[in-house]
């Protein structure tokens, strides 16, 4: 699904060039669960941008799906984001004084779905995070649980190959942080890839596979041998 | 993005910020319905002018003493305040003698201190002929005109305005009654119709006509005239009669090169053509004004998008992220300035037809004018095309700012 050859990234501010990113090498198949991790400043969000099509490399190639995404227009790479990806932010990332129903609809609006199908598969989207009975509550009066598993119905609305979540607990209690990461855990069960950003250590364990850096640089890439259950620690 | 999902987020936009929007519409709202406002003032004005030249009579052809200087609308040096003595008598009764011509009507005019056993008062004296009634379509109410017998014989007599005849006599018929003027004692004959008052202000109620020869011996002390009227016959084309008209004074004035016209005659509808075009230069001069109020409009929505923008960072850099390109972010926020002053140029124009009507209604049953309520459609059309282009001339700078933005920096933006 995803394939990095020799990736670096490098901001230029003024005479001074930073190096995010320094020939990033790894692939990732259809319905893994990666945890990239890394302290502050390690590149991982600059590792994400990319991954996400947001930003794109100072040099090396990016395959998503086999295609080379140097080659796509900003246009292309919106529309591309818009079918394939979803995304779940840290700081959730809501319109909040729109209800929850628009919030989740959200990425429809840049897809091609028809209007008259679009109300379906938001509500089934919204019922999939359990939030059916809120549909139509404004999302600023959620609480920051709810307002997570509203992000997650959203990323989910499109019906994605990949998540992006960047950070997902990072404002959540351990309840949840847990339900979020069980969410997430069940997605990639039905075959969804998921992606999770990290800087704990305790949050990337519920990954199969664990990506650390450190001064924009791969240090390890394998599976997680003792491997948390959201499940169970969300029951927990 | 469809453009009717475009246009929701717009909506919705607009309404989420609803005081922003409120105040943003009001500056168009201004700039519309002033340009609503002032251009069909400038319609209303050029019809009540126009009316009142066409209202003096039909066929009408105009000399004044003082040649023109050059082109068509040249303006006599008469009316630049120099006397000129060209026209006398003997032109009037050359006039009258030229077949195309049915009637001339020559006129004196000054202003003079009236006294009645009731009142005294400043008031605008006419002198003319007893051709003056119907080459003016001046209609007497009461009492009779005068006659060539009483010009001729120097007769002591005056028509006066219902207002003026109010003034001097009050609730007395003043049919009979007499006033003086200049030393001069006149007996009034007849009481001329109510006009009301004219847009520019003259009370055509509050004149007073006299006999052309007692004005001349009796008040000025003068032998020739400010102006001569002349209508000209039914059959005969104006311009023709024109020329005629130009040959008779040309050959009293023994005049051969007609650069050296001592004279100017001018028909109605030259001064019809006049007036036009000047009240078309006012218009599009007020017009000009209420625009400026428009741009002011106009920048205030540049403002308020620019505002907006920036407080929405965040929600640019989302809608990004899950798919907008940077065409349906320019979209959306460039529909949000035309949404804006689409419904402000709508509630501008509808505001500007009241204000027109207030106006309308202030003059006729205040102020008592011959106002006409006129509202052409090209104001509106205008006002309706311009506002569109404002909120897109306004809109676009900000929403290319909008749609430029990095979705990194905007989600992470505080």
């Amino acid at each position: 699904m995803i394939e990095l050859k020799n990736i670096s990234k490098d901001y230029i501010d003024g005479e001074s060039i930073t190096s995010a990113l320094k020939n990033v090498n790894f692939k990732i198949e259809k319905g893994e669960f990666v945890s990239i991790m890394g302290p502050s400043g390690s590149g991982k969000s600059t590792l994400l941008h990319i991954l996400s099509l947001f930003d794109r490399p100072t040099a090396g190639e990016y395959f998503f799906n086999v295609e080379d995404t140097s080659t796509l227009s900003d246009e292309q790479l919106a529309h591309l984001r818009n079918k394939t990806m979803g995304f779940v932010f840290q700081a959730f990332n809501l319109l909040g004084r729109s209800p929850v129903f628009e919030n989740v609809e959200l990425p429809l609006l840049y897809s091609d779905i028809p209007k008259d199908q679009r109300n379906a598969v938001v509500l089934k989207a919204v019922d999939s995070v359990g939030l059916s009975g809120k549909l139509n509550v404004e999302c600023g009066h959620l609480s920051g649980g709810e307002k997570q598993r509203v992000a997650i119905a959203r990323a989910l609305v499109n019906d994605p190959d990949l998540i992006f979540a960047d950070e997902p607990t990072g404002n959540l209690d351990s309840k949840s942080g847990a339900q979020v990461m069980s969410i997430l855990h069940d997605l990639n069960e039905q075959g969804k890839t998921i992606i999770l950003v990290t800087h704990e250590t305790y949050t990337a364990q519920f990954a199969k596979r664990l990506i650390q850096l450190k001064d924009g640089e791969i240090i390890s890439d394998g599976a997680i041998k003792e491997r948390r259950n959201a499940k169970d620690e969300f029951i927990k | 993005m469809q453009n009717r999902d475009s246009i929701k987020t717009a909506v919705k936009g607009i309404i989420h910020g609803k005081l922003r929007s409120l105040l943003t519409i009001l500056g168009i709202v201004i700039g519309i319905g002033s340009v609503i406002l002032l251009m069909s003032i400038g319609d209303s004005a050029k019809q009540v002018i126009l009316g009142q030249v066409q209202g003096v009579g039909s066929n009408l052809l105009f000399a004044v003493p003082g040649g023109s200087s050059g082109g068509r609308f040249s303006a006599p040096a008469s009316s630049q305040g120099v006397v000129i003595k060209t026209l006398v008598q003997g032109d009037v009764d050359s006039l009258k003698r030229e077949p195309t011509i049915l009637a001339v009507a020559p006129l004196v005019t000054g202003q003079g201190r009236v006294i009645s056993e009731l009142n005294d008062v400043q008031t605008t004296f006419i002198g003319s002929n007893e051709d003056f009634f119907a080459v003016r379509n001046l209609v007497i109410d009461r009492g009779y005109k005068f006659t060539r017998e009483d010009v001729d014989s120097l007769i002591q007599v005056a028509i006066i305005g219902p207002t003026i005849a109010e003034t001097l006599f009050g609730e007395m018929d003043p049919i009979g009654k007499t006033f003086r003027m200049k030393n001069t004692t006149f007996r009034v004959v007849g009481i001329s119709e109510k006009k009301g008052v004219g847009p520019l202000g003259i009370d055509e109620d509050s004149m007073i006509i006299i006999p052309v020869t007692v004005a001349q011996k009796k008040i000025l002390g003068t032998d020739y005239y400010n102006l001569i009227l002349m209508q000209a016959g039914d059959s005969y084309d104006v311009n023709f009669v024109k020329e005629r008209a130009v040959s008779v004074l040309r050959q009293n004035h023994r005049i051969t090169d007609p650069n050296k016209d001592d004279f100017t005659i001018h028909t109605q509808q030259e001064s019809l053509e006049l007036l036009g075009s000047i009240t078309s230069i006012m218009t599009i001069f007020l017009t000009a004004i209420a625009c400026i109020s428009l741009v002011v409009g106009g920048i205030g929505i540049m403002n308020i998008m620019l505002v907006s923008v920036i407080e929405r960072t965040k929600e640019i850099g989302l809608r990004k992220a899950v798919g907008a390109t940077n065409k349906d972010i320019l979209q959306q926020f460039l529909w949000e300035s035309v949404i804006l002053t689409g419904v402000g140029g709508i509630i501008g124009i509808i505001s500007g037809i009241l204000f027109n009507a207030v106006i309308y209604f202030v003059l006729i049953y205040i102020v008592k004018t011959n106002w006409v309520f006129s509202l052409p459609p090209s104001a509106i059309g205008i006002a309706f095309v311009v506002s569109t282009l404002t909120g897109v001339a306004f809109g676009i700078y900000p929403a290319r700012e909008a749609a430029r933005k990095s979705p990194i920096e905007s989600l992470r933006y505080e």
